[in-house]
C-alpha cells in the first residue's frame, strides 16, 4: 500500500474495486466503515453484490474481466470534465498530454457495452472520484488475477496520478496483499526479478553486489516465474528439483492437474510444511516446520510494517524452523553463509543487504514502529510512500486499452465463473480446515447462482451439478443468492473436496505471468 | 400504501422513521419482522438497531392484535378510579395497560385503534372531546386560558376573533432581536419543567452557527397527572402553532416539528387542520404575511410511548430515528439539536404563552404572578378532590387556596393525606408542607419542585406506601437503561416498596438514602435525579407507613 | 491517535489541586487518565465515543452542582476538578454495590476475555459490601446459542453497551443492539436469533471488551482447569496481509487463545474470525512431528533428522550434477516468516548462482 492503514479512515471517497475486503481483509475494512461513518462516499466495482457493495453508495457491478474499460471511462470522465490536477500532473508526471488525448475516445455509453452497466453509473464514478478530495484505491487479487493484471494496475495508477491522489494522506493506490507476509517475500527477495529489497536481478550492479555477499557468480537477468517453472517441469533442459517452503501449490494454483503431473514429474521434491498437504504428499521429502506460536520471526504486513513473531509455546514433536531446515540442507550441499544459530542472525543479514531495510535490525523492530523504507538508522520510517516524490522520479502515464480475457463464454461454455475467498476459511484449509468451530460457520463449498439463473437452468438451491471449463470438471453444490449477478458463478477454492482450480488458469498476464483466476468460462449441467 | 411506498414516501423528509413506522403500524395492526426488515434496508438503519429503538417503545406491537386492541390507562390517578378493573373486563379483548395517558381530569381513558374512550367502567366507555379547564374560580386575570373557552376556538377563524396572530404580525413588523427583547423582558421561562428562560433560550438559537435551525414543541407530556398541554392543543391550537412561528422569525428557523405523545391521537387531527389553515392563510409557509424570505415547516411527529422521549435529548434523538436515549450534556440542543443543528426545543404551555405575550406585552404578562414572581402556571390538579382539572394560578399562589377554594377541597369526608408534585416527579407534600405557595422557590425550599405542574391528591383513605411504589414502578418502567444508577435504582427502590425486601426499617432506610443519594447526584438525566424524591419524602412524611410495610410484608 | 495537530490550543486546569496542562478537545477523564488518577470506569472504552452509562468516573467540577461524567465532559480552561473524595468514593462504592446486586457471579476466569476482570477488580478495589441491595437479577443468558466461539452468559451482562458500541463502532457491522428498555434491557440480535443468523462475523470485539465475562470466550475458556498460569506473547496474526497484533495466551505447553492487541498499530484491538478463534491447528494431531521419507512402495516412512536431511541435499546436488545449476526452483512461502523466504533465496541464489526462486504471490 502506498499509504499507511490508519489513512483508510481519512479519504472523502473511497473506490474499491477487485476487492472483498470485509471478508478477505476484515480489520481493514472497519476501517473504511470508520470513514464512511464518517461521511465519506464509496463506490464498489465488483461483478457481485459483496458485502461492501452493500455499504457503498455506488455498486458497479462490471462484468468480470471489464475493469480497463471501466477505468478508461472514468478517465474519460475525469479529463472531460476538468477535475485533473494540473499542478500535480505538471510537477511529477510524465506522458500526461498522450494520456488526454488517448482517453477521449473511451465514452461511459462506449464502456456500457462491455461492462454491462448503465453509462450514468460509469459516469457518476468518474465524477465522484474526480470531486473526492481525497479519493483513495483499494484492489486485492480482483484486479492483479488477470491476463490484464498489469494493465489494470497501471490504470488505476493513471486514476490517481491525473488527480493527483498520491503522497497524500487519506488517498493513495493501496493494493491489500493477501497472506501475512506475501509482502515480506517480496522484501525478502523470494522473486525471479528481485534481490532482496527490491533491488532489480538485471541490474549488473545487484548481482555483482549479492554475488559478492554469497560468494558465487550470480545471473544478472531475472530467472523464470513459479508458473514457467511448472511448465517446464521434467521436460528436457527444464525443472527436475524443487524445494517447497509451505505452498499448497496442487490446491492453490490454477490447473490442478497440470500442477500435480508437474510435480510428479520431479527427479527430486522436497516440501517443508506443517502438514502433510495435498502437495507434500507428492514429495520425496517432508520435513515438519514449526508454525505459528512456536517461531521467533519477522513478517512485514500489508502497509509495509516490518513486525516481530513470537514463539509462545515450544515447537511441535520435533518441527523446526523453516530457516533452520533450509541451512540444513545447503550446509550439507557445501554451500557457504548458512551457519546461522538464530533467526535473528537471518534477519540482520537481510537488512545488511537490503536498501529498504537498511535502518532496521531485530532489535529495533520490538514494537513494530517502523514502516519501509528504513534507509538509516536515524530515519524513522515511512507510512506514506511519494510524498514529495517519485522513487524513479516521475509519475508515467501508461497508454492502456481493453482487452477480453483469454477465455470468453461461448455456446460451449456460457457461463462466467469467478473465484475467490470466504471470511470464514483461509486457502486450502490447511490451518482454519483444522481449528474447532470454523466448520460451524463454513462445512461446504457451494457454487453461488443468481435466483433468475436457477430458474433458467433449473437448479434447486442445495443441488449439485457438474462444472465444467476446458480443462476439468469437477461436482459442487448450488447456492441460490441474488449475491451474484445473472449469468456468472461464483466459488472459492478452499475445499479439497471441491478443487475448483481443475477449471481455472485459462491463460496469464504476459509480463507477471498471474492466472486468470478470476475468469473462467464454464458450463454447469444436472448430475 | 405497500412498504415500499410509504418509505418512498417518508425517506426524504426530514425525521422519516417514526412516520414510516407508524404507517405500517396503523396498516398492519403490528409491526412484523418483515416490515422491520424492509424499514431497514429503506432507511438503512441497521437491523439490530432499529429493532433495539422499535422495542423500546410501549406502544408499538409486534404481533396481532397489536395497535387495534384496548390499551388501558393505568396510571397512579387511573389506579384510584377503576383503571385496573377495566383492564380485567377487556382481558378477553386483548387489553393491555399503558402508563398515565394524560386525562386524570376525566375518567379512566381507553385507547381503542386511533380513538380515545372513556368510562368508569368498562361499560359506559364513551368517545368524546377532553375537558375544557372550567372557568378560573379566582377571577384571575389569565394567559393560557385566556380565551380558551371561546366558541369555535379551535378553528382559524375563532382563533383570530381574539386577536388571535395579532402578536405574530406585529412582530414580522419589527425585528426577530426585538422580539426576542420582548420576551426576555417578561421573563417567560420553559414550562415544560426546566423554567430555563425562553428569552435566552431563543436568543442562543438565534446567534448559534448553522442552518437549518428547528423549532420543536415538545409536546409528549408524559408525567403522570400532567393533562395541561392536552387541553392547550386540543381546544386552542393555534395558539401553539403561533408561538412557535414567533419562536422561527426569533431565531431565524425553518423547520417545525411537535412532537405529540401517541396517546392523544385526535390531537393529531387537530393540529393537523389547524396548520392546514395556518398553511393556508399564509401564516405557515413561504414568506410568511408576506415577509421575504421568512420560511418555515410545520410538521407532527407522533411518538410511539416513552415518557423518556419527553426529554428534549431523547426526543430529539427519538425524531432522527435514533436510539431514545437522553443525549450527553454538554452539547445543548441550542447548538447541536435536531440533526446537530441549532434548535429551539420548548413546551406547549411555553409556546402559547409566547402568542398571549406578544399580543399583550411583557409588563402585562410579569404582573400576572403575585408578589415579585413573573406569570402564570397552568396546574393539572386530579386525584382525591373534588373539581380535578387544569387551573391557570399565578406564580405564588397559595397551594390551600387551588385546593380548597378553586377545586373545592378534599371528598366528602375525606381529608387530604398528601399531594404529589411535578406529577410524580417531586415527590410528597404533607403535613405542615402542604401549606406551600405554588412557585419553584417555596417547593424547592421543601425538598421538591413544581416541574411541569402536576398534582395528585391522595386522601386519608390511600395508602402512602402503595402510592409510593405505583409511582416508582412508573419510574422503573420507563427508566431508559443507559444510565446505572437510574436502571438499577429505580429497579431497587421498587422491590424494597413493595416487599420491602426482607429488611429491617434500618437497613431499609439506610440502604434508600444510599440510593437516592447516588441516583440524585450522578444520574445522566432528570428521570433519575427525580425518582428518589418519592422515597425520600415518604420516609420524611410516613415513616411510620413504612414501618408497618416492612412489619407486614405485602 | 494521540498526535497533536499544530493549531491545537494548550489550556490549563486544576486537577486534585495541581495546575495541569491539556488540549482542548479533550475530556476531563483523558486528562485524569494521563495523569494515572485511577477513576474507575465500566463503560468506558478508550476506542469507542464516550457513552456515561456507568456514572463511576464522575467528578466534582467547581460551580457545578452534581458530579459530572468525565468521560463525557470536556476540560475547559481554569476547570477546578477534584478526582477523588469521600463523597465521590461513597457514591462509587454504592454504584458498584447497585451493579454487583444484579449479576450472578461477579468472578468469572480471565481466560474470558481481556477486559473480563475489570468488574471483578473494581469491587476488590472499593469497599463494596457483598449482598447489599439483593434483588431481581437482569438479563437472560442465552446459552441456546450453539456458537462455538461466544458464550452468551448475559445473567453478568451490566447493560454497559460496549459491545454493543464496539459492534457499531469499531466493527461496523451493528450485529447486536438491545431489545427493551431500564431494567429489562436486553442485548440481543435482531428479533433475538442466534450470532450465526444475523450479521455478525465473529470478529470477538464484543468479547474483548466486555467488562464481566458475559460474554466469553468459548474456545479460551475451555483451558479454565487447565494448571498454570496464564501467559501471554505479542505476537502478530498469521493469516492475512493486514498483519494485526495478537497476545497468544499459553498455560504451559498450549495454546489456549487469542486476545487483540489493544496497542496494536494496525488493528487497534480489532481481529477477525480466524485470527481471533482459528488458533488451534498448531497442536492439531495431524501435525507433522517428524521429517517424512518415501519409500520405494510410494509411502512415507518417518526419519530422524541428519538422515532426512542427507537425502534432501544428496537429491538436489544429484540433480545439480546431471542437470545443472538451471534444473532447480525454490517456492517461498507468503506464509513464513522472512527468515524462509530470505533463506529460500539464498538456497538458490547462493547454492546455484541462479534467480530461480518465486513464491506464491502468483496464485
Amino acid at each position: 500500500m502506498s499509504n499507511p492503514l490508519r489513512d483508510m479512515e481519512h479519504p472523502d471517497l473511497i473506490f474499491c474495486i477487485g476487492t472483498n475486503m470485509t471478508e478477505c481483509h476484515p480489520v481493514a475494512a472497519t476501517r473504511l466503515k470508520k470513514a464512511i461513518a464518517k461521511g465519506a462516499k464509496m463506490i464498489v466495482a465488483d461483478p457481485r453484490e459483496i458485502h461492501l457493495a452493500k455499504l457503498a453508495d455506488l455498486h458497479l457491478p462490471i462484468r468480470v474481466g471489464s475493469d480497463v474499460a471501466l477505468l478508461l471511462a472514468m478517465a474519460h470522465v475525469i479529463a472531460r470534465e476538468g477535475l485533473i490536477d494540473r499542478e500535480f500532473i505538471d510537477a511529477r508526471t510524465a506522458d500526461s498530454e498522450e494520456f488526454l488525448s488517448h482517453v477521449k475516445d473511451f465514452t461511459p455509453e462506449w464502456a456500457s457495452e462491455i461492462c454491462e452497466v448503465p453509462a450514468a453509473d460509469i459516469e457518476k464514478a468518474g465524477l465522484w472520484f474526480g470531486e473526492g478530495s481525497p479519493s483513495a484505491i483499494f484492489y486485492t487479487l480482483g484486479i492483479t488475477e488477470h491476463i490484464c493484471g498489469v494493465d489494470n494496475v497501471q490504470s488505476l495508477c493513471n486514476l490517481a496520478l491525473m488527480t493527483g491522489n498520491l503522497g497524500i494522506e487519506g488517498g493513495g493506490i493501496n493494493p491489500m496483499r493477501g497472506q501475512n507476509n506475501i509482502q515480506g517475500a517480496g522484501d525478502c527477495g523470494a522473486v525471479p526479478n528481485n534481490f532482496p529489497g527490491f533491488q532489480p536481478c538485471g541490474d549488473p550492479a545487484s548481482a555483482e553486489k549479492f554475488s559478492k555477499a554469497y560468494g558465487i557468480d550470480i545471473e544478472a537477468n531475472p530467472g523464470i516465474t513459479k508458473v514457467t517453472a511448472l511448465d517446464l517441469c521434467g521436460k528436457e533442459n527444464g525443472i527436475h528439483a524443487i524445494l517447497i517452503d509451505g505452498e499448497n501449490t496442487v490446491v492453490t494454483d490454477p490447473d490442478m492437474n497440470h500442477c500435480r503431473n508437474a510435480l510428479q514429474s520431479l527427479d527430486h521434491l522436497v516440501v517443508i510444511d506443517l502438514f502433510l498437504t495435498e502437495t507434500a504428499q507428492l514429495a520425496d521429502i517432508v520435513f515438519p516446520a514449526t508454525g505459528f506460536a512456536e517461531t521467533d520471526g519477522v513478517q512485514t504486513n500489508t502497509e509495509r510494517r516490518v513486525q516481530r513473531l513470537r514463539a509462545a509455546v515450544p515447537a511441535v514433536g520435533e518441527s523446526k524452523p523453516d530457516w533452520w531446515i533450509i541451512a540444513q540442507i545447503a550446509q550439507r550441499m557445501g554451500t557457504p553463509g548458512f551457519e546461522f544459530e538464530s533467526a535473528k542472525e537471518v534477519f540482520n543479514e537481510l537488512c545488511s543487504l537490503s536498501p529498504i531495510y537498511e535502518g532496521l535490525d531485530w532489535d529495533r523492530i520490538e514494537n513494530s514502529e517502523y514502516q519501509w523504507p528504513v534507509p538509516d538508522k536515524d530515519h524513522s520510517g515511512t507510512p506514506r510512500l511519494h510524498e514529495k516524490e517519485f522513487k524513479n522520479g516521475r509519475g508515467l502515464f501508461k497508454i492502456i486499452g481493453y482487452r477480453d480475457p483469454a477465455e470468453i463464454i461461448d455456446d460451449e461454455y456460457p457461463v462466467w465463473l469467478t473465484t475467490g475467498r470466504r471470511l470464514q476459511s483461509y486457502h486450502s484449509r490447511t490451518q482454519t480446515g483444522r481449528s474447532s468451530g470454523i466448520d460451524y460457520l463454513l462445512s461446504e463449498e457451494t457454487l453461488e447462482v443468481n435466483p433468475d439463473d436457477a430458474k433458467a437452468w433449473n437448479l434447486e438451491d442445495g443441488e449439485f451439478v457438474k462444472m465444467a471449463s476446458r480443462r476439468g470438471e469437477i461436482q459442487i453444490k448450488v447456492r441460490v443468492t441474488e449475491q451474484s449477478p445473472k449469468g456468472t458463478v461464483f466459488a472459492s477454492f478452499s475445499f479439497a473436496s471441491v478443487p475448483v482450480n481443475v477449471l481455472t488458469g485459462g491463460g496469464y498476464d504476459p509480463v507477471t505471468q498471474t492466472a486468470e483466476l478470476k475468469v473462467c468460462p464454464v458450463r454447469i449441467s444436472k448430475l | 400504501m405497500t412498504d415500499q411506498e410509504i418509505i418512498e414516501h417518508w425517506q426524504d423528509q426530514d425525521a422519516p422513521l417514526l412516520p414510516v413506522l407508524h404507517a405500517i403500524h396503523d396498516r398492519d395492526d403490528y409491526l412484523s419482522d418483515d416490515a422491520i426488515r424492509v424499514v431497514s434496508k429503506g432507511l438503512r438503519i441497521p437491523l439490530a438497531e432499529l429493532f433495539a429503538t422499535v422495542t423500546f417503545y410501549h406502544h408499538f406491537s409486534r404481533s396481532k392484535p397489536g395497535k387495534s386492541a384496548p390499551r388501558v390507562c393505568t396510571g397512579n390517578v387511573c389506579c384510584l378510579n377503576g383503571g385496573k378493573e377495566i383492564l380485567e373486563s377487556l382481558k378477553s379483548e386483548d387489553a393491555t395497560p399503558m402508563p398515565c395517558s394524560g386525562r386524570c381530569d376525566d375518567m379512566v381513558p381507553v385507547l381503542r385503534g386511533d380513538q380515545v374512550f372513556v368510562g368508569a367502567t368498562a361499560e359506559t366507555l364513551e368517545h368524546r372531546p377532553s375537558p375544557l379547564p372550567a372557568p378560573n374560580p379566582g377571577n384571575i386575570d389569565e394567559c393560557i386560558f385566556r380565551h380558551i373557552r371561546a366558541p369555535k376556538r379551535h378553528t382559524l377563524p375563532g382563533y383570530q376573533a381574539t386577536g388571535g396572530y395579532g402578536g405574530l404580525k406585529s412582530a414580522v413588523a419589527s425585528t426577530p432581536a426585538a422580539l426576542i427583547d420582548l420576551i426576555t423582558e417578561s421573563k417567560l421561562a420553559g414550562r415544560g419543567g426546566a423554567g430555563f428562560p425562553t428569552g435566552v433560550k431563543w436568543k442562543a438559537v438565534a446567534d448559534a452557527p448553522g442552518d437549518p435551525k428547528s423549532i420543536v414543541c415538545n409536546a409528549d407530556e408524559g408525567e403522570p397527572g400532567c393533562f395541561k398541554d392536552r387541553a392547550i392543543m386540543e381546544h386552542d391550537p393555534h395558539a401553539l402553532i403561533e408561538g412557535m412561528v414567533l419562536a422561527a422569525y426569533a431565531t431565524g428557523s425553518q423547520r417545525g416539528f411537535i412532537y405529540l405523545r401517541y396517546e392523544y391521537p385526535e390531537i393529531q387531527g387537530i393540529l393537523q387542520t389547524a396548520i392546514d389553515e395556518a398553511n393556508t392563510a399564509n401564516i405557515l409557509g413561504d414568506n410568511i404575511l408576506g415577509k421575504d424570505g421568512f420560511n418555515f415547516h410545520l410538521r407532527i411527529i407522533r411518538g410511539a410511548g416513552a415518557y423518556i422521549c419527553g426529554e428534549e435529548g431523547s426526543l430529539l434523538n427519538s425524531m432522527e430515528g435514533k436510539h431514545p436515549f437522553p443525549r450527553n450534556r454538554p452539547p445543548f440542543p441550542v447548538t447541536h439539536g435536531f440533526e446537530d443543528l441549532p434548535t429551539v426545543v420548548n413546551n406547549v404551555e411555553t409556546l402559547a404563552s409566547a402568542s398571549q405575550i406578544s399580543r399583550k406585552g411583557a409588563e402585562w404578562y410579569r404582573r400576572l404572578g403575585l408578589d415579585d414572581h413573573a406569570g402564570t402556571k397552568v396546574i393539572s390538579l386530579s386525584g382525591d378532590i373534588q373539581r380535578p382539572g387544569n387551573y391557570e394560578v399565578p406564580f405564588g399562589l397559595p397551594l390551600q387556596t387551588l385546593l380548597n377554594d378553586w377545586a373545592g377541597g378534599p371528598l366528602e369526608g375525606r381529608t387530604i393525606q398528601a399531594v404529589t408534585m411535578a406529577g410524580l416527579s417531586g415527590g410528597f407534600l404533607a403535613g405542615d408542607d402542604l401549606q406551600v405557595t405554588l412557585d419553584e422557590p417555596c417547593i424547592r425550599s421543601n425538598g421538591s419542585f413544581l416541574g411541569a405542574g402536576g398534582i395528585i391528591v391522595l386522601d386519608d383513605r390511600r395508602d402512602m406506601v402503595s402510592a409510593a411504589h405505583e409511582a416508582m414502578s412508573f419510574f422503573a418502567h420507563e427508566s431508559c437503561g443507559k444510565c446505572f444508577p437510574c436502571r438499577i435504582g429505580t429497579q431497587r427502590l421498587t422491590e424494597r416498596l413493595n416487599d420491602g425486601a426482607n429488611l429491617e426499617f434500618a437497613a431499609w432506610q439506610d440502604e434508600i438514602n444510599d440510593i437516592g443519594s447516588v441516583m440524585k447526584a450522578t444520574s445522566a438525566c432528570g428521570l433519575g435525579m427525580a425518582a428518589p424524591l418519592v422515597t425520600e419524602s415518604l420516609l420524611r412524611y410516613f415513616p411510620d407507613a413504612i414501618e408497618q410495610h416492612l412489619s407486614h410484608p405485602k | 491517535m494521540n498526535q497533536i495537530a499544530d493549531n491545537t490550543r494548550i489550556c490549563t486546569m486544576t486537577l486534585d489541586g495541581d495546575d495541569v496542562k491539556f488540549c482542548e478537545g479533550e475530556t476531563i477523564y483523558e486528562v485524569a487518565e494521563r495523569h494515572s488518577k485511577e477513576v474507575p470506569t465500566l463503560c468506558y472504552d478508550p476506542r469507542l465515543e464516550a457513552f456515561g452509562a456507568c456514572r463511576l468516573c464522575v467528578v466534582e467540577v467547581e460551580g457545578i452542582r452534581n458530579p459530572v461524567a468525565s468521560c463525557t465532559t470536556k476540560a475547559t480552561e481554569g476547570m477546578i476538578v477534584r478526582t477523588k473524595n469521600d463523597t465521590l468514593d461513597k457514591h462509587r462504592t454504592t454504584l458498584l454495590e447497585m451493579v454487583a446486586s444484579e449479576n450472578r457471579n461477579n468472578t468469572v476466569d480471565e481466560l474470558a476475555g481481556y477486559a473480563s476482570q475489570e468488574l471483578g477488580n473494581l469491587l476488590k478495589r472499593y469497599p463494596v459490601l457483598p449482598g447489599r441491595f439483593a434483588g431481581k437479577k437482569s438479563g437472560n443468558s442465552n446459552t441456546d446459542d450453539l456458537n462455538p466461539f461466544i458464550l452468551r452468559d448475559y445473567d453478568n451482562c451490566i447493560s454497559c453497551y460496549r459491545c454493543v458500541r464496539v459492534c457499531a463502532e469499531q466493527e461496523g457491522d451493528h450485529a447486536i443492539n438491545v431489545m427493551n428498555r431500564g431494567f429489562d434491557t436486553q442485548i440481543t440480535t435482531e428479533f433475538g436469533n442466534d450470532l450465526r443468523d444475523s450479521s455478525c462475523t465473529f470478529c470477538g470485539q464484543c468479547v474483548a471488551t466486555c467488562p464481566t465475562g458475559a460474554l466469553t470466550d468459548k474456545k479460551a475458556i475451555r483451558a479454565k482447569d487447565t494448571p498454570g498460569e496464564v501467559k501471554k506473547t505479542r505476537s502478530v496474526c498469521i493469516y492475512c496481509g493486514v498483519g494485526c497484533s495478537i497476545d497468544i495466551l499459553t498455560k504451559g505447553d498450549r495454546v489456549v487463545g487469542i486476545q487483540p492487541a489493544m496497542d496494536g498499530p494496525a488493528n487497534e484491538g480489532a481481529l477477525c474470525v480466524k485470527g481471533q478463534y482459528a488458533f488451534d491447528f498448531v497442536h492439531h494431531p495431524d501435525r507433522l512431528t517428524k521429517p517424512l521419507i518415501r519409500q520405494k512402495d510410494g509411502t512415507f516412512r518417518e526419519a530422524e533428522w541428519d538422515e532426512a536431511l542427507q537425502k534432501a541435499a544428496e537429491g538436489f546436488l544429484k540433480v545439480r550434477e546431471k542437470h545443472g545449476n538451471h534444473a532447480t526452483y525454490g517456492i517461498a512461502s507468503g506464509r513464513a516468516p522472512h527468515e524462509a523466504a530470505y533463506s529460500m533465496q539464498k538456497f538458490i541464489r547462493a547454492g546455484y548462482g541462479t534467480n530461480y526462486i518465486d513464491n506464491c504471490s502468483r496464485a
